[in-house]
């Protein structure tokens, strides 16, 4: 009941409460209307400010009210804008609206006006709007200035994709305005006749100096001014990518992040984007100093978890990105140290490094990796501060690289860097035989064996192999054997042994010992198989053999090749076959092509003695002959020529010369039997000849043509081809008569020659036979014969008894003159005046008596005899011998002797007359020359020409008579003379 | 002429100061100073240089400035830019001018012109482009001390700069972004004129200061024929 009894009254003081609020809300709820609105301008932010009050708030009342805002452009009419504004006003509260305009405050007037409405749960039926303010106009154009033109906004900036409106307004309507966005025309929307406004939408960046955009004022073509705006396009912030952090030494946390692109522009107008590190934890913030990594300091009060924000910023926009971890988390260990070796044997170490310590009972995962022989093995260990490790199976003399890594074991973020060093194990002794094999060379008495060995791999030599052992053990005298020691790297050696059989053991040694012995047997009588030798083919890859298999047991074979041509040492190589075996590929890139290869197969007995099996030659590939034979051209006849290149290896060429091609060349268009036609490789057309027998070097070529030049070029081949091109050499086929002639007058000329000396040995006989002396007449028989007839006293006349007198010259009154040649002057005035005569004076000597003259008629001195051109007998000035050829006239004949004459004489003049000849007294000996000048006259024996005789020319030109010759010779006496 | 000891100890007093001054004079001087003539063939030689190096560093710039500055008949009436010194004359004006007004107002001018250019150098965004700014603007100095070298050499007084009108360059939006890159521009013509002008100021004096033993050299050769 008494519960009854409250309620009642508890209610109608609630209600009476509520009522006295009603009525005093209501007695002022009628005035609630925005007063004192005052509208600003940012001109910046293109943004229009409000503010206002309500009037007639209760006082200490709060109320939610809805203010409802229209904004009007350029007159109160055009309504751009109407919006809600929803509030708790308070009594005697200013309150502040913004509202940012699209269009450039510039551009045109606004205008503002707001009302209210009570918006409140206190007062629960419908409420209604205060009546609106009075428009409030907002106007920044008055501010501009006198200019004619002007563009908004000014340096706007934007971010990259937004829409901006620009606008232009210009002072004159009688001005043609066009607006330009980097270079290009726009076309905007004309708000009055002053102003037009420009939409862009979702502007690019161009550049960081900014878009530009201006508009320019003309009239007609005359430009009035341009004004214009810079643009300033920002990129798009982006938010940072791959934010993380973590730490080394519990103290520090090293922040990066990704920042994606600088959004700085030029101009001061926006810098680089700044980073900010927030933790939210701890509340505390710090600005990061550069712009990809940041560090936290760790106090030690801090907790173990963090809440990071990185935020990026800049002037338009504002980007973050949040990580949450547990510090114990993001350990990033620093890298180890210490590591070293110990321990180490040829095959074993031990690793030890150490770790940075981080907090007590941490355990590190580390992971070790080791390099060695190109190999790389990698272990995993957990280890406390300390770490080892036992690395196992190395190999012998080989230098490792060990490194070691460490992460944190029971939470892993990530590995440390790697920390390492290097070691090498110890040498062993080296684990096999070393590959030996020989060369046996029989000498009389002995054997040259060389042999050769190639060295142990790194895998077997298991150190630096120092020296090889060669032990030479006598089989047939056990007692004796030789060691060698041949110093590293050395691979051969020689031996000279004697006609026994002998074992040689080689062994390669290191600093720790020697290897397994490597032995072959040398037997008393090596290789006395003659063995054929074969060809083979090679190919690039190499050279396929295969050989019969040795009768009887064998251990293996053995192929050894070197170059063909070359030292046998340079170049020496062998392979091991295995006893089933009996064929094998020799493949190795030191095959070169054009290089011929021996190939030597020998099959190892039990005994380990080698015994020759095959002999193969070969190229990997045959090449073309280097060079051409030199040829000689032999037998050179009128019809033929043999060519021969005797000399010519068909041995050291770069292929199996398998014959040669000759060529040939000549006028004739038909090639001669056995040739063929040939185009040469400059398209000139020859005749070829193919020699398909290497050891053929030599070639007649017949059939050809006296005087006929030929041209001829022999060039080997093999089967890669012919050799060189070369220039032809050249031949001319001889005249078919001259060998005919030369066979001729060889022999006349022999004989000639012969007859020559005959004549020469028998010279004598000839003059006996031929041109004998003229007889005495004194001897002749015709004596006795006149003796006997006529008078017995007639006696024959002495030689020396004749003594000339005088030559009687018939003056010839009209004498032409003689004009004497010579130096001697002209007698022809002093020696007119003597008689006409010539005295033949006799010397003193001869002139012991006078006797009878026989006289002969010289017949060779008369005119006729001389127009006959015998001149054989005229007497030849011995001191112009040149002159002979003057004498073949007549008067030639004459000058010449008067004038010799004239001279020898000295006193005796020849006067003018019509002598022809005056004297001719033959000298003893006919050609003496040194007798004539002296004493021309002087005739000691007179022995051959005793006639004096003048003919006068006109005497002479008559066939002579008896009478005649007689009348016109007067022998004149002697003993006138001497008056 | 009565002389008397005194009087020839005078006299020789004074031959000893002639031939002690004689080196100082120009005339007898050869091994000195060669006079104007060399610097003003230098200035010119340095002119020619910078015109030819602005024309590579202005194409560059206005490329970074961007359209419409870099279009090449872009040719904007100059509104703004008032403060830099303007090179174009009027012909009779610029005839009428002595060579002291001349190279005065040429000093005065690459003067101003250079403390733009070190503003200009200030705003450049790129690495190579502040690289060619300041590269010219060393050529520029270079310049202006030539200027001085000539108009000394001729004894011409350097201009001394007004108080208060030492231009400076001021960062920030003194005016609009867009006004700051048409002094920009503006900035880069009037240099290209102002050298252009100055080519023909210099090749003018150079022209002036030739002596004319080449003249009478000539007329000598002309006189032996």
């Amino acid at each position: 009941m008494a519960l009854f009894a409250v309620f009642p009254t508890t209610f109608f003081l609630t209600l009476l409460s509520l009522r006295t609020y009603q009525s005093e809300v209501s007695a002022e709820r009628l005035p609630l209307t925005p007063v004192s609105l005052k509208v600003s301008t940012n001109s910046t932010h293109q943004s229009l400010h409000l503010q206002w009050t309500v009037h007639n708030l209760p006082y200490h009342q709060e109320l939610k009210m809805v203010f409802q805002i229209q904004i009007s452009r350029i007159e109160t009419s055009n309504v751009i804008w109407v919006g809600n504004y929803s509030t708790t006003v308070k009594w005697n509260q200013v309150l502040h609206w913004s509202w940012e305009s699209e269009l450039p405050l510039e551009c045109a007037t606004h205008f503002v006006r707001i009302k209210s409405v009570v918006d409140d749960a206190k007062f629960p039926e419908p409420n209604f709007w205060s009546n609106w303010s009075s428009w409030e106009e907002v106007s920044v154009q008055d501010s501009f200035g006198q200019d004619i033109l002007f563009v908004f906004p000014k340096d706007k900036l934007v971010e990259e994709g937004s829409n901006v409106t620009i606008c232009y307004v210009s002072r004159n309507i009688q001005n043609n305005v066009s607006c330009y966005l980097e270079g290009k025309q726009i076309h905007g929307e004309q708000l009055d006749p002053h102003v037009t406004s420009f939409n862009l939408s979702s502007v690019p960046f161009i550049r960081n100096k900014g878009t530009n955009i201006y508009c320019e004022a003309s009239q007609g073509n005359v430009s009035k001014g341009i004004k214009g705006i810079v643009l300033f396009v920002s990129k798009v912030l982006e938010e940072p990518k791959n934010f993380s952090c973590e730490t080394q030494d519990f103290k520090t946390l090293h922040c990066t992040w990704d920042p994606g692109t600088d959004t700085a522009l030029g101009w001061f107008k926006q810098p680089s984007q700044s980073y900010t590190l927030f933790e939210s934890f701890s509340g505390e913030k710090k600005l990061c100093t550069h712009k990809n990594w940041c560090n936290w300091q760790i106090t030690q009060d801090s907790e173990e978890t963090y809440n990071f924000t990185l935020i990026a910023e800049n002037y338009l926009r504002k980007r973050s990105v949040n990580i949450l971890f547990n510090l114990t988390h993001r350990v990033y260990l620093m890298n180890p140290f210490s590591v070293n070796f110990e321990n180490v044997n040829a095959t074993n170490a031990i690793m030890t490094w150490k770790v940075h310590s981080m907090r007590n009972n941490f355990t590190y995962l580390c992971q070790i990796e080791l390099h060695g022989e190109g190999k790389m093995m990698q272990y995993n260990v957990s280890i406390k501060v300390n770490g080892e490790y036992f690395l196992s199976e190395l190999e012998p003399a080989t230098e490792y690289m060990a490194r070691v890594r460490c992460a944190d074991a029971s939470h892993f973020w990530k590995w440390s860097e790697w920390s390492g060093q290097n070691f090498t194990t110890l040498e062993a002794a080296p684990s096999e035989a070393p590959d030996v094999w020989r060369i046996v060379n029989l000498e009389p008495g002995n054997h040259t064996v060389t042999l050769f060995w190639k060295p142990l791999s790194k895998l077997h030599a298991n150190g630096k192999i120092l020296f090889y052992n060669v032990v030479v053990e006598n089989l047939d005298k056990p007692s004796r054997s030789e060691l060698h020691s041949i110093p590293a790297p050395a691979n051969s050696t020689k031996l000279i042994l004697d006609r026994c059989s002998y074992q040689i053991c080689v062994t390669a040694n290191n600093s720790v010992g020697a290897s397994p012995a490597s032995v072959i047997v040398i037997s008393a009588d090596p290789e006395s198989k003659d063995v054929e030798e074969e060809r083979i083919a090679g190919t690039e890859g190499g050279f396929s053999l295969s050989w019969k298999p040795q009768p009887g047991d064998v251990i293996g074979y053995v192929v050894d090749w070197c170059d063909h041509t070359q030292d046998v040492l340079g170049d020496f190589q062998w392979k091991n076959v295995g006893p089933n075996t009996t064929s094998t590929v020799i493949s190795t890139d030191a095959f070169r092509p054009g290089v011929r290869y021996d190939f030597r197969i020998y099959g190892l007995s039990t005994k380990r003695i080698a015994c020759l099996l095959e002999k193969k030659t070969g190229y990997s590939q045959e090449l073309a002959p280097s060079d051409n034979p030199h040829v000689l051209v032999d037998t050179l006849t009128s019809h033929s020529f043999t060519l021969s290149w005797k000399d010519y290896s068909t041995e050291s060429q770069p292929g199996f010369i398998q014959g040669y091609h000759v060529y040939l060349k000549s006028k004739a268009r038909q090639c001669h039997p056995r040739f063929e036609k040939a185009v040469l490789s400059d398209g000139s057309e020859c005749c070829k000849y193919k020699i398909d027998n290497p050891e053929e070097k030599a070639l007649i070529v017949d059939n050809l043509k006296p005087e006929s030049f030929y041209e001829f070029f022999v060039t080997p081949f093999t089967s890669a081809g012919e050799g060189p091109n070369a220039t032809f050499t050249k031949v001319t086929t001889p005249d078919e008569h001259s060998a005919m002639l030369i066979h001729i007058l060889l022999p006349m000329v022999f004989c000639v020659l012969l007859i020559m000396v005959m004549c020469y040995l028998k010279s004598q006989w000839i003059k006996e036979t031929c041109y004998p002396d003229i007889p005495d007449p004194y001897k002749s028989s015709i004596l006795s014969l006149i003796k006997f007839k006529e008078n017995p006293h007639l006696t024959i006349m002495n030689v020396s008894d004749c003594i000339p007198d005088a030559i009687e010259v018939v003056s010839k009154p009209e004498g032409t003159k003689i004009q004497f040649l010579g130096t001697r002057k002209s007698l022809t005035e002093t020696e007119l005046t003597k008689p006409n005569y010539l005295y033949l004076l006799p010397t003193e000597k001869n002139h012991s008596g006078p006797g009878p003259c026989i006289c002969f008629e010289n017949l060779t001195y008369n005119q006729a005899a001389s127009d006959s051109g015998s001149c054989g007998h005229v007497p030849v000035p011995p001191k112009a011998p040149s002159m002979l050829g003057l004498m073949t006239s007549p008067e030639n004949v004459l000058k010449a002797l008067e004038k010799n004459y004239m001279n020898s004489l000295g006193e005796i003049p020849a006067g003018e007359t019509s002598l022809n000849y005056v004297s001719q007294l033959a000298s003893p000996m006919f050609g003496d020359k040194d007798s004539l000048p002296t004493n021309p006259v002087e005739p000691p024996h007179c022995s051959e020409y005793k006639m004096q005789m003048a003919v006068p020319l006109r005497l002479a030109l008559p066939p002579p008579t008896e009478n005649s010759s007689l009348s016109s010779i007067t022998l004149l006496d002697p003993g006138e003379h001497y008056r | 002429m009565d002389l008397r000891a005194g009087d020839s100890w005078g006299m020789l007093a004074c031959l000893c100061t002639v031939l002690w001054h004689l080196p100082a004079v120009p005339a007898l001087n050869r091994t000195g100073d060669p006079g104007p003539g060399l610097s003003i063939q230098k200035t010119y030689d340095l002119t020619r240089y910078l015109e030819h190096q602005l024309r590579s560093l202005a194409g560059t710039y206005l490329n970074y400035l961007g359209p419409p500055f870099n279009e090449p008949d872009f040719n904007p009436p100059r509104l703004g830019a008032e403060t830099l010194p303007r090179a174009t004359v009027d012909l009779e004006v610029w005839r009428s001018l002595n060579d002291k007004l001349r190279l005065t107002q040429n000093y005065e001018a690459y003067s101003h012109l250079l403390c733009y250019l070190r503003g200009l150098n200030r705003q450049a965004a790129t690495a190579e482009l502040r690289r060619s700014l300041a590269h010219f603007c060393t050529s520029l100095q270079g310049l202006l001390g030539s200027i001085a070298g000539v108009m000394a050499a001729l004894g011409y007084p350097l201009p001394q700069p007004l108080p208060g009108t030492e231009p400076t360059w001021t960062p920030g939006p003194a005016h609009s972004d867009f006004l700051q890159k048409m002094d920009d521009f503006w900035l880069l013509k009037e240099l290209q004129t102002w050298l252009w002008r100055s080519a023909k100021d210099f090749n003018r004096l150079k022209k002036k200061m030739q002596p004319p033993a080449a003249a009478v050299t000539l007329h000598l050769g002309a006189h032996g024929f």
